[in-house]
């Protein structure tokens, strides 16, 4: 009985992991389309999938659920940096060079904001809730 | 020539950073598939072996925490004349000598040992390596003095010890007072990457799993065989775990053997914790690896994951130093290109590594716990990684100088215990 629940679970991961390549593959394609994305963003974006399907997909949750936090995570990548490259762009107007240099390389670690709080808020949805409320029980 | 040599040291960080990168991910990736796998090992019910057990406590200056265990200690669920618990009172100021002398009075199997003012406080692998001395159990478990074990934790552990090739069995450690402030629910989550992932892994691929020094037990004939634990170094869990497997015995992790620790409550016991696990880890690392690389006991995966585990203390500082190499990379290499993926990558990489478990590491960890709005605080594990860049830095600097002029400057700082996790613990 554990066996047949067991493998019916391993199955269940294989397709949503399957599937899940499919569906990024689709949302990284259109968002690099139709977006204008820097090659930098582009390679944050990709982390990000990569991190996402291969991890999160096996979870646990309804398939839907996990495309829609996908495509929605990478629309906050792409709004993320389009902001923060709008920024860059005003302030290297007013205070020259210098700062391309400090975006560039302060760039990846921004990007990172974004991924971190991404993956804990979609995780936080999927998880079902169990174990402490803030005590131990004894 | 000086932008060929920063080059080249830059990416021997850059393949160290990823080499650490890869291994975590590995590591989620395994439990994750392991998430509804049981282990197939014997239930209690047709378990033959119930060794007797020696249960060593070192206390010093505890008085606020001790009676809280040695409560539990009588609560465990373990035949009571297979049990011995030996509490070491490591030169106490204060009531906790008084206290566990009256436990030792009521309870027949509690045995006190009162060490001098003078003898004491000389690190816990001291205070440990008495209270060996006076075990008679076949299994000798450790528990910290503000530890709080599941009742049934004994009968979990126990079981790993029907391999005869299991020679130190290790259980969880959770955070007891997580609710109380930022530092105690960033430790928790740091402590959920490290057990629920971390060591979960490590066990299902069969690596390096780590004695913790606490909440985990050693057969008595190879504590004896090792010469039980080394005074001289900070880290005498991760000493003694290299030990072991060298000797050719492997290490055990059983995830459901819980068991609540009082963690750190404030930054500056946070650094003076910290200060102390990177300088043992560091003075592991000089002590045990070229050992592991040379040793016939290990497989080559052992004696990978024993090295990433023996230099993981290394790596704040050596992130910091590539991120200052790619700065003058960035400005002499001609290409942009270059110079953008140069830099991009160290600072890429410490956020996943930084932490010694990365984000993604610890969320899932967290997801596996059904813990749902623990998951919200996994970016400010930011700042844990900020603060442990100067000490790591500092321990480098301070095992460098001693080396240099050959002082044995091992002072245990000693983490005190304000006893706030008993409001957490719900009878």
């Amino acid at each position: 009985m554990e066996e047949t629940s067991f493998d019916k679970n391993n199955a269940l991961k294989v397709r949503h992991l399957g599937l899940g390549i499919f569906a990024g593959a689709i949302i990284t394609y259109s968002i690099l389309f139709f977006f204008h994305v820097s090659s930098e963003s582009a390679a944050m974006l990709m982390i990000f999938d990569f991190l996402f399907i291969s991890l999160i997909f096996p979870l646990k949750g309804k398939f839907v659920k996990k495309t829609v936090l996908l495509l929605v995570g990478n629309i906050v990548g792409v709004v993320w940096n389009n902001i923060f490259s709008l920024f860059a762009r005003a302030t290297i107007f007013y205070l020259g060079e210098v700062f391309n240099i400090w975006y560039l390389m302060l760039n990846p670690l921004l990007n990172l904001v974004w991924i971190v709080s991404f993956w804990s808020i979609s995780l936080s949805f999927l998880a079902e809730p169990r174990n402490r409320k803030g005590s131990v029980k004894t | 020539m000086i932008v060929e040599i920063l080059e080249t040291l830059f990416i021997v960080l850059t393949v160290l950073m990823m080499a650490y990168l890869i291994r975590h991910y590995v590591f989620t990736l395994t439990v994750i598939n392991h998430a509804h796998k049981r282990k197939k090992i014997a239930t209690m019910e047709n378990t033959t072996i119930q060794p007797t057990i020696s249960i060593l406590i070192p206390a010093r200056n505890e008085e606020k925490v001790i009676g809280r265990i040695l409560q539990r200690m009588m609560e465990l669920t373990y035949p009571k004349n297979k049990m011995q618990v030996i509490v070491i009172d490591d030169g106490s100021t204060d009531d906790t000598g008084k206290i566990i002398g009256e436990y030792a009075k009521t309870c027949g199997y509690i045995q006190a040992i009162h060490r001098k003012q003078k003898d004491g406080g000389q690190g816990k692998a001291s205070a440990l390596n008495t209270g060996l001395r006076h075990a008679k159990g076949e299994i000798v478990f450790c528990f910290d003095a503000d530890y709080y074990p599941q009742p049934d934790i004994l009968e979990k552990l126990v079981k790993e010890f029907i391999d005869p090739k299991v020679g130190a069995v290790q259980g969880r450690i959770a955070v007891l007072n997580e609710p109380q402030n930022l530092v105690t629910r960033l430790v928790a989550l740091e402590r959920i990457g490290g057990y629920r992932v971390d060591q979960q892994a490590r066990d299902c691929l069969r690596l390096v799993t780590q004695f913790a020094g606490t909440v985990g037990g050693f057969r008595r004939s190879l504590l004896e065989f090792l010469g039980g634990w080394d005074e001289s170094i900070l880290a005498e869990d991760t000493d003694l775990t290299l030990r072991a497997y060298l000797a050719g015995y492997e290490i055990r992790y059983v995830n459901d053997a819980e068991c609540y620790e009082e963690a750190v409550e404030s930054w500056k016991a946070y650094r003076k914790q910290r200060y102390r696990w990177a300088k043992g880890h560091m003075q592991c690392a000089f002590k045990h690896s070229l050992k592991v690389i040379k040793s016939s006991n290990l497989r080559l995966r052992e004696k990978v994951d024993g090295l990433l585990l023996l230099n993981v203390y290394f790596m704040p500082v050596w992130i910091v130093f590539s991120w200052i190499i790619s700065v003058p990379l960035f400005f002499l290499k001609s290409s942009q290109w270059f110079s953008m993926l140069w830099t991009s990558i160290p600072i890429s990489l410490y956020s996943f590594v930084g932490n010694f478990a990365p984000f993604f590491e610890v969320g899932i960890g967290a997801y596996l716990d059904g813990r749902t709005r623990a998951q919200w605080l996994t970016p400010l594990l930011i700042l844990t990684f900020l603060y442990n860049i100067p000490i790591c830095t500092k321990a480098l600097a301070d095992l460098f100088i001693s080396k240099l002029f050959r002082k044995n400057d091992n002072h245990w700082a000693k983490t005190s215990h304000s006893g706030n996790g008993n409001s957490y613990i719900m009878n």
